[in-house]
């Protein structure tokens, strides 16, 4: 589903972020990436989900190797997989609704196939009785498991997500990767960047770990 | 291809619905518009109801001969009538000529005052083919005619308003060109300032998928739709000052004793100007959002 082969990212001014990363993340595999601030996990995560481009070296996506993806393509690249923000970017000005339903309006999806599509996510995460309030109504899980809502409503085979329980307790924290550890029992893909440690001793799923933009470990 | 439509639909009443919840802003840049439209818009219409006016005067097209007092009228029709390229005459008496003019001008009373009728008799007299060589040396003629007093072409006079009505055409066409370059520089403005306030959801929509067109489609449909609405505005503006010159005009009208009245802008007209209005609208918005998009792009 995965591959990262030799992958190096240098931002301008010379800040190498990744050097010469390879790993490889099967199709219905479940993995965290961990690692300290600034080591790297979200630089990786941009890279797979084609926010930005490598300087150097290969990532090949659910059978698409992005280095030869036209601009003009990522949009639609960007439809096959679901990601999921620590600050969850979700407009506020819009209902729970809309924005659940906003990966389907722009895959052209219409009508009555959006409201089952976002009822069922809704559902799945556990906030349909909320499908009218505003975001900023919502408590910050609720937010969180609204983005993850979003994440799922196009039904992606590759679910990507960056520090998802960052600003959450203990329990809330729980809860979300819960869910994802369910999204991956039906077969989605799943990528976690996280500095939990908690998280990864309760999963007992794979761990990617970087250091200062190396690879630790990727057993 | 219905998906399509639908998705089109779908913006269009999105944006008007974005109109509705902030009438002020939206009425304001539509009336700046308006305004900016009406500028050129209006000179093009008084301009066409001047050229209107020549028209009607084409057709007394040919010279007017003012005959001398005192000598025989008929001798010197006669002399008229015979001479090349002469397609018709027309004679007014002295009599019938003062009998106008205390009809028209309102100085009936005064007139009586007079002991001796003070007009000559005159001849209007209109060629075949009416080339200006020929008017002239028409003229010349006629002028050498013993009873002939005064002779005027009303068609200099003619020429020198149309060239003058070219003029005023021309330069309606340049301000027509630099307040549309006005219209694209304000809806571009306004359309690099929507999509600042909305850097959020652009990202967001790229984020999941959406494409540059998705992205532009209502920014577009703004600028078009403002352009529209401003060239309605702009239409109800002119119509508005032709009601208030209605008046006015009607009342010259009658003391000419003529019937032009004034002419607004045609159907045909309006539809053009709001079909390119709309157009330009959508350029505005299209450069804009276009260099806005250009950037960010992975």
């Amino acid at each position: 589903m995965i591959e990262c082969q030799h992958v190096f990212k240098r931002y301008p001014g010379g800040n190498e972020a990744l050097s010469d990363v390879s790993f490889m993340l099967e199709a219905g595999e479940m993995a965290f990436l961990t690692g300290h601030s600034g080591a790297g996990k979200s630089t990786l995560l941009k890279l797979i989900s084609l926010i930005e481009r490598p300087t150097r070296g290969q990532i090949i996506v659910n059978n698409h190797n992005l280095g030869r993806l036209p601009p003009r393509r990522t949009p639609r690249f960007r439809r096959q997989i679901g990601v999921v923000f620590q600050d969850n970017k979700l407009l506020n000005d819009r209902t729970v609704f809309d924005n659940v339903a906003l990966p389907l309006v722009v895959a052209g999806v219409t009508g009555d196939e959006i409201r089952k599509r976002v009822q069922a996510a809704l559902d799945k995460v556990g906030l349909l009785a909320r499908a009218r309030s505003h975001p900023l109504m919502l408590s910050g899980g609720e937010q969180q498991r609204v983005g993850i809502a979003r994440a799922i409503a196009h039904r992606p085979s590759l679910l990507i997500a960056d520090e998802p329980t960052g600003n959450l307790d203990a329990a809330m924290s729980d809860e979300i990767i819960d869910l994802f550890r369910d999204f991956n029992d039906h077969g989605v893909t799943v990528l976690i960047a996280t500095h939990d440690w908690r998280h990864i001793a309760r999963c007992q799923k794979r761990v990617i770990e970087l250091g200062a933009g190396h690879l630790v470990t990727a057993a | 291809m219905k998906g399509y439509l639908a998705r089109h639909a779908q913006v269009l009443v999105a944006t008007l619905g974005q109109f509705a919840r902030h009438p002020a802003a939206t009425a304001a840049t539509i009336l700046m518009i308006g305004v900016t439209i009406a500028l050129p818009t209006g000179l093009y219409v008084g301009l066409h109801n001047l050229e209107r006016l020549s028209h009607g005067w084409h057709r007394g097209d040919g010279l007017t001969v003012y005959l001398h007092r005192g000598r025989s009228d008929a001798r010197a029709l006669a002399a008229i009538r015979r001479l090349p390229g002469v397609r018709a005459v027309r004679y007014t008496s002295p009599q019938k000529g003062l009998a106008e003019f205390e009809r028209r001008s309102g100085f009936g009373k005064v007139l009586t005052v007079l002991r001796h009728n003070p007009l000559p008799g005159v001849v209007t007299v209109s060629l075949r083919g009416a080339s200006p060589a020929r008017l002239h040396t028409l003229a010349a003629t006629l002028r050498r005619l013993p009873d002939v007093g005064h002779v005027q072409s009303n068609r200099l006079w003619l020429e020198r308003l149309n060239a003058t009505l070219r003029l005023g055409r021309r330069l309606v066409m340049i301000l027509a060109v630099l307040l549309g370059l006005a219209l694209v520089l304000i809806l571009g403005n306004t359309t690099r300032v929507a999509v600042a306030n909305r850097a959020d959801e652009i990202e967001v929509i790229r984020l999941v998928g959406g494409t540059d067109a998705f992205i532009r489609r209502p920014f577009l449909y703004t600028g078009a739709l403002i352009g529209a609405f401003g060239a309605l505005c702009a239409w109800a503006l002119i119509t508005l000052g032709l009601a208030v010159l209605s008046g006015p005009v009607q009342r010259l009208d009658t003391l000419y004793a003529s019937h032009y009245g004034l002419v607004g802008l045609g159907g045909g007209s309006a539809l053009r100007l709001v079909l390119l209005c709309a157009a330009l609208g959508w350029l505005g918005a299209r450069l804009a959002v276009g260099r806005r998009l250009a950037r960010g792009r992975a």
